[in-house]
Order: structure tokens, then sequence, then C-alpha cells
């Protein structure tokens, strides 16, 4: 049997393998200082992926913007009504209405940006990948024809 | 044609504990002919690791994408558990992957010295890499101001391992060590691989010519086809060597 590892929990470990066999790699009690440090410099590096945390915690804080504007406008509203008199509705007004307006703006912009610029990802990805099929059936067939021409053009042996 | 995928669109690894590397479905291509069709491994802190298989099977090309030289077109590369798809070979070699490529790459019209001198590009000092090098490698030092292209190929490859180990790598990826070596030289070689594993150095080690290779790895897998079809323990592969080179 394959040695398997529980101190090294291995994405791999799915991958196909033959005869029961799995990828992972094996136990690794003893200490590797070089490794340590090997890891440590992994984890340090600043790898920019399109999809990493800080795009969901932004997508996300649009979210909360947007609901929080919300709840800062429906306050003022409700301030607001409470009162007959214009020079008490205008600081519900100001903190109220317009605090919530700009939470609310900023939060659509968060969201618009981030939702966007996934959505466009995945567009562009599949644009290229169209283009690049389109790509390989045009030289396919421009292959053939080259290779239908060639054998038209092929000089016929004598006799025949 | 492969798959698109997105870089980052998958899960991030467990980084602590994680595998050292790790390949998983890597495709990689030259041009538009796809060599490796979903390639799987995974190689502990520590770990020699062979790859076996016929010429053509995509070996030195998984070594290349490890390496950074190849790009993968699909699948994930990581390293230490990150996912490293796209790094560039320079920033991997500076991290401590290593490679030591078929044909051994030393500067033939330099000496030892000299060759072991172009080591020095990390900060280290030539003295410093000339005493690494020769404390592993006795005999380069009798060889110290020989052109390295008038070496026998074992010297040749003790000065290619000499120069990579002078970058003190994590991981070593070692193409074809035995190519074109007489089989005492071939075992003095295994003799330092293992040596190095010891230290706790990682070690990809691929050969075409499994039996001696597989006395000094810890696990190994049969590469056919541009996938790697059989991982398990030497003693276990063995017994299958001859049905997988000879397709049975």
């Amino acid at each position: 049997m394959m040695e398997t590892n529980a101190a090294v929990p291995n994405p791999v470990a799915a991958a196909p393998a033959v005869d029961g066999q799995g990828a992972a790699a094996p136990a690794t009690t003893a200490s590797h200082e070089r490794i340590d440090q090997f890891r440590s410099e992994i984890s340090r590096l600043e790898v920019k992926v399109p999809e990493d945390k800080g795009e969901r915690t932004w997508l996300i804080a649009g979210v909360v913007l947007l609901v929080v504007g919300g709840i800062v406008i429906f306050g003022g509203y409700w301030g607001a009504s409470g009162t007959a008199k214009v020079n008490e509705q205008l600081p519900y007004l100001l903190s109220g209405g317009l605090l919530g307006l700009g939470l609310m703006v900023a939060g659509a912009a968060l969201f618009v940006r981030y939702s966007m610029s996934r959505f466009l990802r995945f567009w562009l990805i599949r644009d290229i990948y169209e283009q690049r099929a389109q790509a390989d059936r045009i030289v396919e067939s421009m292959s053939s024809v080259e290779d239908l021409l060639r054998a038209a053009t092929r000089p016929r042996p004598k006799g025949d | 044609m492969s798959d698109y995928f997105i870089e980052g669109l998958d899960e991030p690894a467990e980084l602590s504990g994680a595998p050292v590397l790790e390949l998983s479905g890597v495709c990689a291509a030259y041009g538009r002919i796809e060599v490796l069709h979903g390639v799987d491994l995974a190689v502990g802190a520590g770990e020699v690791f062979a790859l076996l298989g016929p010429n053509g099977a995509g070996k030195s090309t998984t070594l290349n994408v490890c390496a950074g030289l190849v790009p993968a077109t699909a699948g994930a590369v990581r390293f230490a558990g990150r996912r490293l798809n796209g790094f560039a070979p320079d920033k991997l070699a500076r991290l401590g992957v290593c490679l030591i490529p078929e044909g051994r790459g030393v500067f033939p019209n330099l000496t030892v010295a000299e060759n072991l001198h172009m080591m020095t590009y990390a900060g280290v000092s030539r003295s410093d890499v000339e005493a690494k090098a020769y404390e592993r490698f006795p005999r380069l030092r009798e060889r110290r101001t020989q052109v390295a292209g008038t070496l026998s190929g074992g010297e040749q490859q003790m000065l290619s391992m000499a120069r990579s180990l002078t970058t003190d790598p994590a991981l070593l990826l070692l193409d074809e060590l035995s190519m074109g070596l007489a089989p005492l030289i071939v075992e003095e070689l295994y003799g330092v691989v293992k040596q190095i594993a010891s230290e706790g150095i990682s070690i990809v080690l691929v050969e075409q010519f499994a039996r001696a290779v597989l006395g000094v790895a810890d696990r190994a897998g049969i590469m056919l086809h541009g996938r790697v079809q059989k991982i398990g323990a030497p003693s276990e592969l063995e017994e299958q060597l001859s049905a997988a080179y000879l397709g049975g």
C-alpha cells in the first residue's frame, strides 16, 4: 500500500491514481529547516490572484454599505416624520438622508465594481476561448484546403 | 484544446504541512501539441520522488513546468500549498526550486571554479561557493582549473549538482541524472542524492532507466502518455515497470 500522511493534508489526495494509490506525499517527521524556511518564504509571497480575499471582502462591504445606507435613510425618515417642525426635520434630513444616500452610493459603487469585474473576467476568458477555437477551426479548414490543392497540383505519373 | 482555467478560482490549499511540491491536473503544451494531460503528484519534505517512464512520456516537461520554464495550461502547480502557476523561473529559483537539466548544463568553456563562481549571484562569496562544492565533491577540487568541457560525464554531473547545491535549494529537480554515465558513477551520484535528501531537501528524480533509481527513491511514479499512471513504493512499482514500458 502507498504511504499516507496525516500531517500532510493533501489536496491531491483525490487525484486519479491507479491501483488504489493516491498521490499524497508520505509522512515527514524529521526536522526540515530548509523546507520550513521555504514554506515561510512561500507564505510571505505576494501573489496576485484575480479572486483573492480582498475582492470578496470589498463585495461584501458594498452590500453592507447598501443595507446600512437604507437603514440610515429609514431612520432619518422615521425621525423626521415624528415632528412637523421643519427646523427639527433638517438634522434628520442631513444626517439620515444625505449620509444614508452617500453610504448607498458608495455601497452600490463597490458592489458594481467587484461583481462586474468578476463577470467581465469570465466574459473575457470566454471570449478568448471562443476566438482561439475559431482560429483553430480556420487553421484546420485552411490545412485541408491546402492538402486538397497539393493533391490536385501534384504531377501525375506518366502512363496514367 | 485544453480547458482554460482562471487563476485563483479554486480553493486555496492548507499551507502548513502542505506538500513541498504538488501538481494537480496539470496540463502543458508545446504550441498546439498538448504533452501533459493532467499530471497529479505530490512530494513531501525531504522526500525523494522518482518519476519514471519511457521516452516521450512527459517527464522532463513535468520538471520544466515545476521549474516555471513551461507554463501549465491547466491545473495547479503548488509549492508549500500555494498555487504559483505562471511564476517566473528566476523567482522560483530564488525561492529554492532548482532544476538540473538533462545534459547537465555546465559552461563547457569555463573552468570548474568559474562554473561555480556563476552561482555567486545570490550574494554568496566565491570562496564559500567553492568550499561548499568541494566539501561534497572532493574530486572537483582536483579539477578546479580544468575546463568543464573536458571533464568526464560523471564529473560534469557532479559539477552541475555542486553548482546547484551551493544555491541552498529546498526542492531539487534532477532530470536524467544517470544519462550516459557508467553504473559506478551513477551509484556514487545516487549516494549523494540520498545524502542531500537526508539533509531535508526534497528531490524529484526523472529517469528513463529505472531500476537503479528505485533504490534511492522513497516513492515513485510511472508516467505514460502525459499522465502519472501509477504511484507507489519503489518495491511495488519495480514489478510493474516492464509492463508499463511495454504497454502491458
